[in-house]
């Protein structure tokens, strides 16, 4: 696997590079994306949610959305990898898990940069720092595994059936919203019937958003510790389940691309 | 040096099935669940699929800096056998057991970005080939220099000609260092004097190395020029395995080194109708598996119309071995009706350099495309010997297209 260290920095150098080769503003577009959607869903947010004010109902749509879009790029990115490398795999040998994991580092680079945005939010708004924080990269984490885990089946099932690539952006889009993305998972849990609580909390983002909001508000804004416990057992099951699927079929890609 | 075989292959087979249904398509999942509740349907009734060996049965062994030439006619299976060699598919059964590091070469370029620099594809290009930071690193300026692009380094490889392009990826490639090298027909682009660098130095590494050198080719010369072993490989079956002049010896004689007949793939989809069969021939309707330089000759299509077919046209194309396109006719449009046809496109003004060259075929009604073949009709235009009673031709090296300039002279 050492060997092929080289082989994923340079992959995952080759998509960072070709992305923004031409692009006059460059990294910039980074940043557009997520700020569009924190300023849209941070106003929604404040005009419904008036329980908070209006500068914590935009500082935790923005850390909630930024862990989203996290999700979402490895997600769906991780899901067309293989089929969109298919020109590589088909003429040279090399462990085929090495393009999914330089996708999963391109995406991760997107929201280092992205995290700026938090951080001049945070600063505009007086936020306190908490000691908390520092475990905040534990849910960066947890957010990829999600985003690995549930891509790295996708991305097997597309070698075989193409319409996946239809099917990822409908329940990124959906996701959001059955995540506590806009809202904290407070707000749904007091509005959905109890027997459907645990059903919310098999998502497994409703964890990594959760915890990530408890590390950045010092200790505030998590819901209970049982669907948190859930959630993240979901994760990891997914990633299980995500890691076998992909080697049961990784050698025989080849012959179905 | 040990007479430990450096690869030995037993058993080798590779079997495809491929599915001729008619009916929805099973690599959509929509298609698949369409087709399982047909399928239940038709519970009972054979599903029409075919079985295909693409090898079958291959054992060989290969010593330690032994450089095995692979011959064989287009289906063979020559290419299956690289390709489950460099492991990128699996065999359905058999054994391979190596005791060296590996590389393979079956495309040049494989990786390269147009966007990125060649600096960039260096290395980008180099770590795919298996190489890491600081072998690339050591090499670069010896790739660079190997390449003859050193002023262009930092130029997108998109603005590059094809000529460069090629001889860029070709330079990381030499530049492997491998004990086991698998080698397809990549040599077979660039120009001439870029072929001949490349077997030069091919031949460098595997003599004065000692590297093992899996080679496949269908120019004779070059294989019996670099190989010492030859695997004469037929409709997927080892036909024989020996010393290289014996077995291109074989090969040769069996007639079927080079082909004037191609059957053409049957498109997946249902449509108006297909091709099916083409022959490359001289003017008088006799075969030529090789077109002598500067001679005419004429491609003859068969195809079959199955409905009516308003505004029909067949389009014919040469494209260089780096699918670069040299020329593409086509024919008048016309509303076609059922039945069987032939259509002949003649070659009497263009004189090509020596070399392979593919076709490019396309069926097409009404602006729509519904038939398109590439890369299963070759052409091999050769220098047979004797040029002289073609007196326009003064060099088959002077470029790619033969036909000389209207040239006057005078004393002003």
């Amino acid at each position: 696997m050492l060997r092929y260290k080289s082989l994923l920095s340079n992959l995952a150098r080759r998509d960072f590079l070709v992305r923004y080769k031409q692009a006059f503003a460059g990294i910039v577009w980074a940043l557009v994306k997520p700020l569009v959607s924190i300023l849209v869903f941070g106003y929604i947010a404040s005009k419904i949610n008036s329980s908070e004010s209006t500068a914590r109902n935009f500082l935790y749509v923005a850390s909630a959305m930024l862990l989203w879009q996290l999700f979402a790029n490895v997600f769906n990115e991780v899901s067309n990898s293989i089929v969109g490398n298919a020109n590589l795999f088909s003429k040279v040998y090399f462990p085929k898990i090495i393009i999914p994991l330089s996708t999963l580092l391109v995406c991760l680079v997107d929201f280092l940069i992205s995290l700026l945005i938090l951080i001049a939010l945070f600063i505009v708004a007086g936020e306190p720092v908490h000691w908390q924080m520092v475990m905040a990269p534990l849910f960066i984490l947890l957010t990829l595994i999600n985003g690995f885990g549930i891509g790295l089946y996708f991305a097997t099932v597309n070698v075989k059936y193409r319409d996946v690539k239809f099917v990822v952006p409908v329940l990124v889009q959906f996701g959001m919203y059955l995540s506590p993305v806009i809202f904290p998972t407070s707000y749904y849990l007091e509005r959905l019937p109890s027997w459907l609580h645990w059903v919310f909390c098999l998502n497994p983002m409703v964890g990594a958003i959760d915890g990530f909001k408890y590390c950045l508000f010092g200790g505030e804004a998590i819901g209970n510790p049982q669907a948190f416990a859930l959630s993240v057992a979901v994760s990891f099951l997914f990633l299980f389940i995500g890691i076998r699927y992909f080697f049961k079929f990784e050698r025989s890609f080849v012959d179905y691309i | 040096m040990s007479k430990e075989p450096i690869i030995e292959v037993r058993d080798l087979s590779k079997h495809y099935v491929l599915n001729r249904h008619a009916g929805p398509k099973s690599d959509t999942l929509y298609g698949s669940v369409l087709g399982a509740v047909k399928g239940l349907r038709q519970l009972g009734r054979a599903r029409e699929t075919e079985e295909f060996w693409a090898l079958k049965d291959v054992s060989f062994s290969v010593q330690r800096g032994d450089r095995v030439g692979v011959i064989g006619r287009n289906g063979a299976g020559k290419s299956t056998l690289l390709k489950i060699l460099s492991r990128i598919t699996p065999p359905t059964s058999g054994h391979i057991q190596y005791s060296g590091r590996m590389a393979s070469l079956l495309e040049v370029g494989t990786g390269f970005h147009g966007d990125l620099s060649g600096r960039e594809n260096i290395y980008l290009n180099g770590s795919i080939l298996g190489m890491n930071k600081q072998e690339i690193d050591k090499k670069f300026d010896e790739i660079v220099a190997f390449s003859e692009v050193e002023r262009f380094l930092d130029t997108p490889v998109k603005r590059y000609s094809s000529g460069m392009y090629v001889r860029l990826a070709f330079s990381v490639a030499a530049h492997l260092d491998p004990e086991i090298l698998i080698v397809d027909e990549v040599l077979a682009v660039g120009d001439a004097a870029f072929q001949k660098k490349c077997l030069g130095k091919m031949n460098e590494v595997s003599k004065s190395e000692g590297r093992t050198i899996l080679f496949v080719s269908h120019n004779m010369q070059a294989i019996q020029k670099l190989c010492n072993k030859g695997l004469y490989l037929n409709k997927g079956r080892m036909h024989s395995y020996g010393d290289i002049d014996d077995i291109v010896g074989h090969y040769l004689q069996s007639g079927e080194a080079s082909q004037a007949e191609f059957t053409l793939p049957l498109p997946e989809t249902e449509s108006f109708g297909y091709a099916h069969t083409v022959f490359i021939e001289d003017l008088q309707g006799r075969p030529l598996v090789e077109i002598p330089v500067g001679d005419d000759w004429r491609a003859r299509i068969l195809f079959r119309i199955l409905k009516p077919t308003p505004h029909f046209i067949v389009g014919f194309g040469i494209v260089s071995l780096f699918e670069q396109p040299i020329r593409t006719s086509w024919s008048a449009p016309e509303d076609f009706q059922p039945g069987d046809y032939e259509i002949i496109f003649e070659n009497t003004d263009l004189m090509l350099t020596t070399g392979v060259y593919t076709v490019v075929i396309g069926l097409s009604s009404e602006q729509k495309t519904f038939q398109y073949v590439d890369k299963t009709v070759s052409l091999s235009i050769s220098d047979a010997g004797d040029t002289s009673h073609n007196k326009r031709i003064v060099n088959t090296q002077s470029g790619l297209i033969l036909n000389p300039m209207p040239v006057s002279l005078r004393k002003l």
